[in-house]
């Protein structure tokens, strides 16, 4: 193998000369370094994905693909392979949903908003916003998940679609109150 | 380890850390990675805050200011970098190389047998205690494919030659692995 001086650096340790970090080109189809699209179930939506975006690294890739062809014929006798991803990662992100929710806190309520993040808009500019907007509290409290202290459901149905226009109003959710 | 993996089920919560707990966190990496120091600044910068996010069965994740898992801690091991991390600072944990044939199967998340790691095609580092988190490296490829923890020394795993011999705790395209590529964008 030509990566022998690679790895030849068994021993941790940065190595001279190199500058760290290193920039590793990873596949857009199967989100794995290039050299391991032949594992991934689907090379060839992976060898489309780097003639479109990478085609100067294609010519090393395709070496790959010969050494792949062999690693096939030892599949068809059967056991483990890398199975084919299902797609079923499509369908979570496709569901395009913003629910709005209130919640008690003692005598007083929070407003919380889910779902942002799957029209792409960045919570932490979101909640600075709300803030602003209804000069309270707002925080991103979790992945995909915003509070606003005090009740403010009622005005969210008009203030979202008019800040974020690829959200309308029947993307907004209305779950009422949640009961402690 | 991460096989099933998913930020929405199995993250149970996120603190922002003291600055002190920061620092002694800094502090076990260096220990723990002593090659890492001049470079744990541009991981975990010192002016920016990193998150802890706890997850179920003991998982913690480290997370930089900007949302990306950096490190992982998990029941038995302390904190170890993810494979991205490592994939930029390769030279972190030792290497144990493995052969082209096992490269599928460690894919499918199964753990590393020693047969794997003593072949023609494998490599290893010499004098690897048992319990130490390693780079799984495969034949022919530059970047690590998998995070394992020793489960016997590299010398009993060269006599015995049989069974398990790295265990598998995160390998390319499991939970972990999907978690780290949403914020990094």
């Amino acid at each position: 193998m030509s990566e022998a001086g690679d790895i030849a650096s068994l021993a941790p340790g940065p190595i001279e000369g190199v500058e760290y970090p290193l920039k590793v080109l990873y596949c857009g189809q199967c989100t794995m370094p290039l050299e391991y699209c032949d594992y991934s179930g689907q090379t060839e939506l992976c060898r489309a994905w780097a003639t479109q975006n990478v085609p100067d690294l294609l010519e090393g890739l395709n070496i790959d693909d010969s050494k792949g062809g062999d690693e096939k014929k030892h599949q068809t006798r059967g056991g483990k392979g890398s199975k084919p991803v299902k797609e079923k990662k499509k369908a979570s992100g496709g569901v395009q949903k913003v629910t709005v929710q209130r919640e008690p806190r003692g005598k007083k309520s929070v407003t919380v908003i889910k779902g942002l993040a799957t029209f792409e808009i960045d919570l932490k500019v979101a909640a600075k916003f709300f803030a602003q907007k209804f000069a309270c509290g707002s925080s991103v409290t979790g992945n995909d998940e915003i509070v606003i202290q005090g009740d403010v459901k009622d005005d969210l149905f008009d203030l979202i679609p008019g800040k974020w226009a690829q959200v309308t109003e029947e993307h907004i959710d209305d779950l009422g109150d949640k009961k402690r | 380890m991460f096989k099933k993996f998913d930020d929405k089920e199995d993250v149970t919560g996120t603190t922002q850390l003291k600055s002190s707990i920061q620092k002694g966190i800094r502090k076990k990496l260096i220990e723990n990675y002593p090659t890492l120091e001049p470079y744990l600044e541009e991981i975990l910068p010192k002016k920016e805050n990193f998150k802890l996010i706890k997850c179920k069965d003991h998982v913690e994740l480290l997370a930089d200011h900007t949302g990306v898992v950096r490190f992982v801690k998990t029941r038995n091991t302390d904190f170890i970098p993810t494979l991205r991390t490592l994939h930029k600072y390769p030279f972190i944990l030792p290497h144990q190389q493995v052969d082209k044939g096992a490269i599928k199967f460690i894919l499918n998340g199964s753990s590393i047998m020693c047969p794997g790691l003593t072949s023609p095609g494998a490599k290893m580092t010499p004098l690897v205690p048992k319990d130490t988190v390693v780079a799984v490296m495969a034949e022919g490829k530059e970047n690590a494919l998998a995070i394992g923890q020793m489960t016997m020394s590299s010398e009993e795993i060269q006599s015995i030659n049989k069974g398990n011999g790295i265990e598998n705790v995160h390998y390319l395209n499991d939970g972990l692995w999907h978690l780290a590529e949403k914020p990094l964008n």
